[in-house]
């Protein structure tokens, strides 16, 4: 998993379940506001506008506009993999398998349809 | 012009802004299998579901289909667009068996084109950009050399791959990984040698802010990939 590769490389320790925990930050910098930010996105919700104002007033512009793009793109990718059903890369799944069971990845509709459980 | 700087809230990255553009007017070309008034209906079809997100399926406001779109290729855009979670292997199977493998994997690649611009368009707070007007001419009809079976729903290419399982996805429709890739090295990845470095230098944000990012989207649409 790339979160916990790139934290590693910079000697960070990071706290995964900041992926499936609402807008927690996980060990990263200003990470509470850009999970709050995405999931504003994603879902939708009411306070996205809030959020978008809280991203912009914390990272600055140039940061704000990444983390709009990542949202952006990896709404795309997670369907590019979910439409066609491609298999798990080996050496993700290496590098997952302490995890996945305990942050609920395995019981994820995506976990069903690779065949996990 | 789309993604015209002048709509941006803050200055965008022209890199970025070229790629959208360039990936948008694909949409409307003729592509491989399907025309540029097809793809269009596809890109329209899977925004107004998507826009519908929270409501359930049943509950949303389609309107009249009017669209040139085969039954089961509408029914793609919209679950694709929208509903990613529910999709599931029998499903896939069913529309790939009337569509045609290529012509659900060139619709599936015009539809993550047009969620990914949404998407991005809604993170910055402005209006979705106008879909493209749909060019005249014929699907070139290509099948590429050295597809075969990864294990995924479709074929997928066979012959001298080493890099991540997504990235070939969509390769049964090289001018879909085109339009869509063109947007994620531009919005995410960078160039492959970037892509290998754990350390970015080539984003005002560090990498493990935008991986976090990258799993919380994931994690939200139910993708451990």
């Amino acid at each position: 998993m790339l979160l916990r590769a790139s934290s590693d490389a910079v000697g960070a320790e990071v706290d995964l379940s900041a992926a499936v925990e609402e807008a927690a930050d996980g060990g990263v910098e200003d990470g509470a506001v850009l999970t709050a930010f995405a999931e504003a996105v994603v879902r939708a919700t009411d306070e996205l506008d809030a959020a978008r104002v809280r991203a912009l007033k914390t990272l600055g512009p140039a940061k704000f506009v990444e983390a709009a793009a990542t949202i952006g793109i990896f709404n795309g990718l997670v369907r590019v993999a979910d439409s066609t059903g491609i298999p798990s890369d080996a050496m993700m799944l290496e590098r997952t398998a302490d995890v996945r069971g305990k942050l609920g990845f395995d019981s994820w509709s995506g976990a069903k349809r690779r065949g996990w459980r | 012009m789309s993604f015209e700087d002048a709509r941006f809230p803050v200055p965008v990255r022209e890199d970025l802004t070229t790629a959208l553009r360039r990936s948008w007017a694909d949409i409307g070309r003729p592509g491989t299998w399907w025309t540029g008034p097809e793809r269009v209906a596809m890109a329209a079809l899977a925004r107004a579901e998507r826009i519908q997100r929270n409501e359930p399926p049943w509950n949303r406001n389609r309107g009249e289909p009017g669209t040139p779109l085969p039954g089961k290729a509408v029914e793609a855009a919209r679950k694709i667009g929208a509903d990613p979670t529910h999709l599931d292997r029998d499903w896939a199977e069913a529309a790939i068996a009337e569509l045609g493998d290529a012509r659900y994997v060139e619709l599936a690649s015009v539809v993550v084109t047009t969620v990914a611009a949404d998407a991005f368009c809604e993170a910055m707070g402005i209006k979705h950009e106008t879909l493209p007007e749909p060019e005249a001419g014929e699907p070139t009809r290509e099948r590429p050399d050295g597809m075969g079976d990864i294990g995924a729903w479709v074929p997928a290419q066979v012959v001298d791959w080493s890099r991540a399982n997504v990235a070939r996805a969509l390769s049964l429709v090289p001018e879909g990984v085109r339009t869509f890739f063109r947007m994620v090295v531009a919005m995410y990845s960078g160039a492959a040698t970037d892509f290998e470095k754990m350390v970015w230098d080539h984003r005002p944000l560090a990498r493990p802010q935008v991986e976090l990012l990258a799993a919380r989207v994931s994690a939200l649409n139910q993708c451990f990939y």
